[in-house]
């Protein structure tokens, strides 16, 4: 499995330099720099066959999910030990985007909210349309899949928030933006796309301007205890095979993230497991793809997106271990 | 792409210091009507790079926008819609963005950005 400088080295290396959000200029002398532990050809090529992997896992499998499931491509928020009927998921997937935004004191006062947003991690735009909406004012949206930036721009059209929400194909570890310009910083499940930990982080730092909140929505797997070094065998085993159908690199652990923002001196960090507030969704999704219409366009699309629904029980299999768990993290970017 | 968000693009290949703003090739520029809303535009004022978006909107053909501007210009309503017009209305549908450093040129296919770096350029 893709290996690509651990957080853990590259947190050292944040810690002994300083705490400081490195802008981009730095970044590129702290890569050049890095000696023994740099970021070998191989790895590099790693890195860009799993980017190309996951534009096309994207590019194949969204319109099918979009059809099934519509324009919100993560988890739904439910009440614990609810049941849950097909038509509540919807609902539950902006709850979601409510809670996180409501965990991470986002500010709606008019002369606080914020006017500025960039969601990482866009997939067909529900959350970026939704924000946009809500605080009334520009979002962008950052995806690898070409396919899902031109349908995120046309449904944007067909709602009429043309004008307030953008699209580019770009990636979530080199994004196009200047320093500090963002006061919403937003990652929806993407996070567990992002071979380099660090580098993700520090460009969601990058890109948030001063006092902007910097929410990570993610799939982590449990914290070690400080006895352990990593995963036991049969965790990573299973860990693994996910990896390989939905074109994830390593894992991490919230504590992982959290080690993370400490070290860029980022404020008001929190973290929870909200594990148990997702778990009707994987039974949901399993659901819906067994369905006569389910079936039909997943034999219709293609490999890669049958590959990813053979793996939905493991998913399950992994929450119900306490293996993985859904975390939210959350901070904010001192002024 | 509209011109907001050509304004907040940049350039983010290895080596360069100021990658922004990305120069425009046009192929094709669409103009679309949006509705016009003040507050809006009085927001983004403050955020937005004025010169580039003025040098912008004339390579997509507008030439409206005055050189330079000051927050109280943004009380006038003529003021206001050439503003609203350039950064909002005017469209890239097809064309390039280019690295003001390095020429690296950035397609932009039906409206989309792709910003995406090559492997010897991160």
């Amino acid at each position: 499995m893709l290996q690509i400088l651990s957080t853990k080295q590259l947190t050292t290396r944040f810690i002994h330099t300083g705490a400081r959000i490195l802008n981009k200029k730095e970044m590129a002398v702290r890569q050049a720099s890095l000696g023994g532990v740099d970021v070998d050809l191989e790895t590099k090529t790693n890195v860009e066959k799993l980017k190309r992997g996951i534009a096309e896992f994207y590019d194949e499998s969204s319109g099918i999910w979009e059809d099934i499931w519509g324009d919100h491509m993560h988890h739904g928020f439910y009440d614990p030990n609810s049941t849950v009927s097909l038509s509540d998921h919807r609902a539950a997937q902006v709850r979601m985007i409510e809670e996180a935004l409501k965990f991470a004191s986002v500010p709606e006062d008019p002369m606080k909210k914020p006017k500025s947003i960039v969601d990482v991690g866009c997939g067909i735009g529900g959350s970026s349309q939704y924000l946009a909406r809500k605080y009334g004012t520009e979002c962008t949206g950052i995806t690898l899949s070409p396919v899902q930036a031109e349908r995120a721009q046309a449904l944007a059209a067909a709602q009429g928030l043309e004008n307030k929400v953008s699209f580019e194909v770009a990636d979530a570890l080199n994004q196009p933006f200047p320093d500090g310009k963002f006061d919403l910083v937003w990652s929806m499940e993407s996070g567990e796309h992002m071979p380099e930990k660090a580098k993700f982080v520090n460009e969601l730092a990058r890109v948030a301007a001063p006092g902007a909140r910097i929410i990570i929505v993610t799939w982590c797997h449990r914290n070690l205890s400080s006895s352990e070094q990593s995963l036991n065998p049969d965790e990573k085993k299973l860990l693994d095979k996910i990896c390989d159908a939905y074109y994830l690199p390593t894992w991490c652990s919230t504590d992982d993230y959290v080690k993370l923002l400490q070290s860029l001196s980022l404020q008001d960090i929190k973290a929870a497991d909200w594990s148990e507030y997702v778990a009707p969704f994987w039974p949901a999704v399993i659901r819906s793809a067994l369905t006569w219409k389910g079936i039909t366009s997943l034999i219709l699309s293609g490999w890669k997106t049958i590959k990813g629904a053979m793996v939905m029980p493991l998913m399950m299999k992994g929450y119900k271990k306490g293996l993985i768990k859904f975390a939210i993290i959350t901070c904010r970017k001192p002024e | 792409m509209r011109l907001l968000t050509h304004n907040m693009l940049s350039s983010n290949i290895k080596g360069v210091t100021n990658g922004f703003p990305l120069r425009i090739e046009v192929e094709k520029v669409v103009e679309k009507s949006v509705d016009f809303n003040p507050d809006f535009l009085k927001n983004m004022f403050a955020k937005i790079e004025y010169k580039a978006l003025v040098e912008a909107s004339r390579i997509m053909g507008y030439a409206e926008l005055p050189d330079h501007a000051e927050p109280s210009m943004l009380e006038s309503d003529d003021f206001l819609r050439k503003f609203h017009h350039a950064l909002m209305e005017l469209h890239l549908e097809e064309g390039t963005l280019v690295c003001p450093e390095t020429g690296r040129k950035f397609p932009v296919n039906k409206g989309v950005p792709n910003m995406l770096l090559h492997e010897d350029e991160v």
